[in-house]
């Protein structure tokens, strides 16, 4: 059984459909990506697993526990953490306290603090200036903040989006590679990203386009096939 | 005039500006939570006093089919009718408007304030009556001074209360959830935290703190009719809270205290003959010089 079952998943805003019905598993300890184009509906798709919308139709499946329109609360309990695109982070809060808010639905308080060591320990920067305001932090930290954040909360399944949106190549490579420490120390990983940088650390890819997946397989035989020039570039490109 | 003189004139309605201002500050306090929580402005915030400050008189009296509470339960049925009129209006007028511009949940609780003031007319009547001290007597009682027992209590209970507040939003976890709230809502969802629950906590809260301010601002004045309370505190409220900023709750402490003593300076020392109402026209030109020379408030920090 695969930690993440997807099927046939349909959502939107209002009354705009955006997810046509799409269906995929993710394993436990790997690391999957989805890759597409603005507007193919990949921060959609990560948003109604974090439950931030709601399900339209198909279903939602955790660890064999059906998750389709259960609360943000409920799924962030179930295992499943979400470090959304823009960040997000509390501008007027510490660090510390932005830490600290992440793991608000754990029951066990007292493995809280260790925890935020490990945190700490995938992003020192974070630890150095834990009682600054988020605000004042840069764009790379914050990032760094938000999947700290993400993993206060003790996750099975981590998601991030859009991880290295607004960095510099040198600070998106970093982030991906404590990205890829955090999986190897067990936690599942689904990243969204337009940065094909990403693409070493995936055990699986899948690329969107239109609300559909156009796209399932490993990232090594991605590499090899030249879909994702196809979905960056067109057709011309990948020919 | 006599040195002497002069300074009583300064000093009495200082003391009594600053009791006053005191209640002022409450209310505020209750403004500059909810703003802090929702950027809102919440205009029914001074006449959830009101309602408290009926309710007690009821219950105070024996009205109706009521039973005649002792005073403290009196006090404590009312604080609890300000904290139930709150809740009711944060679950069926500004929940349901989460997702509308903050300026429509913002006339909707001027809506929300005409509303009470009706129902206060339906119970009460339309004139005023007599509203006794909750605490009588005076603390000190000299040939010029007097200081009373209500004026002591309102000073303590605002201390009192502004200290459990920062204490609250500094130290604790639901404290720090409400301040997440209003700075990042999905994040907030994201880490599993209801919104709608910290929206009921804090609206309880407000209206908790403008209970507690209208019971004791009925008491001091002595007087109240339906919407008085407003009429008497809504604005000065809101200056106060301006004052400090609008995000800070010392800020809205310090600055009912400022308003307090300003407009009972200008009432006491300006004649009537000169200015009519010289006591809120000072306090608005205190809020325009504010406003001009430092927009961020006196203390202009969010804390």
């Amino acid at each position: 059984m695969s930690l993440l079952e997807i099927q046939e998943l349909r959502t939107g805003y209002g009354a705009l459909p955006v997810l046509q019905g799409i269906s995929f598993a993710v394993e436990e300890g790997t690391t999957a990506v989805v890759f597409g184009l603005n507007g193919a509906g990949k921060t959609t798709t990560v948003n109604c697993l974090a439950g931030l919308l709601p399900v339209w139709g198909g279903e939602i499946r955790f660890d064999g526990q059906v998750l389709s329109g259960k609360s943000p609360k409920a799924i962030v309990e179930a295992g499943l953490a979400l470090a959304p695109e823009g960040r997000r982070v509390w501008p007027g809060l510490s660090v510390l306290k932005n830490l600290e808010l992440g793991a608000w639905s754990r029951k066990d308080r007292g493995g809280v603090g260790a925890t935020l060591e490990q945190v700490f320990g995938y992003f020192p920067r974070l630890d150095e200036r834990k009682d600054q305001l988020a605000g004042t932090l840069s764009g790379g930290e914050q990032q760094m903040l938000a999947i700290g954040r993400a993993i206060m909360s003790r996750p099975r399944l981590l998601m991030i989006d859009e991880a290295s949106l607004g960095l510099s190549p040198k600070l998106a490579q970093t982030v991906f590679e404590v990205v890829s420490q955090i999986n190897d120390d067990g936690t599942t990983v689904i990243i969204v990203e337009q940065n094909v940088g990403v693409l070493p650390y995936a055990d699986q890819a899948l690329i969107m386009e239109k609300g559909t997946l156009t796209y399932d397989g490993s990232g090594a035989e991605l590499e090899r096939t030249g879909e994702l020039r196809r979905t960056y570039l067109g057709e011309a490109a990948a020919s | 005039m006599s040195s002497e003189v002069l300074a009583l004139d300064l000093v009495v309605p200082a003391v009594n500006g600053a009791i006053q201002g005191s209640v002022y500050g409450l209310l505020g306090l209750g403004i500059v939570l909810l703003y802090k929580s929702s950027r809102i402005f919440n205009f029914a915030q001074a006449e959830f006093g009101g309602v408290a400050a009926f309710v007690w008189v009821f219950f105070d009296t024996g009205k109706w089919f009521l039973p005649d509470l002792p005073t403290p339960l009196a006090v404590v049925m009312g604080v609890l009718a300000g904290v139930l009129v709150a809740l009711l209006t944060e679950r069926l007028v500004v929940r349901p408007l989460f997702n509308a511009p903050k300026i429509t949940v913002v006339v909707a609780t001027a809506g929300v304030l005409l509303l009470l003031i009706a129902l206060e007319g339906f119970t009460y009547g339309g004139t005023a009556g007599t509203f006794p001290p909750v605490f009588s007597g005076d603390a000190y009682s000299g040939t010029a001074i007097r200081i009373t027992n209500q004026g002591v209590a309102i000073m303590i209970t605002l201390a009192v209360l502004s200290i459990a507040a920062a204490l609250f939003f500094s130290r604790t976890r639901t404290g720090t959830a409400i301040l997440a709230v209003s700075q990042e809502p999905t994040a907030t969802r994201l880490v599993g935290i209801s919104v709608e629950r910290i929206s009921s906590l804090t609206w309880a809260l407000a209206g908790f703190l403008a209970g507690v301010a209208g019971i004791l601002l009925a008491g001091t004045v002595g007087l109240a009719a339906p919407g008085s309370i407003t009429g008497l505190a809504l604005v000065p409220a809101f200056t106060a809270a301006v004052f400090g900023g609008v995000t800070s709750l010392p800020g809205a402490l310090v600055g009912g205290i400022v308003i307090g003593i300003i407009e009972a300076e200008a009432q006491t020392n300006i004649p009537k003959e000169h200015l009519p109402g010289a006591g809120k026209v000072a306090l608005f030109v205190a809020l325009l010089v504010v406003l001009l020379i430092r927009p961020a408030g006196l203390l202009g920090k969010e804390t």
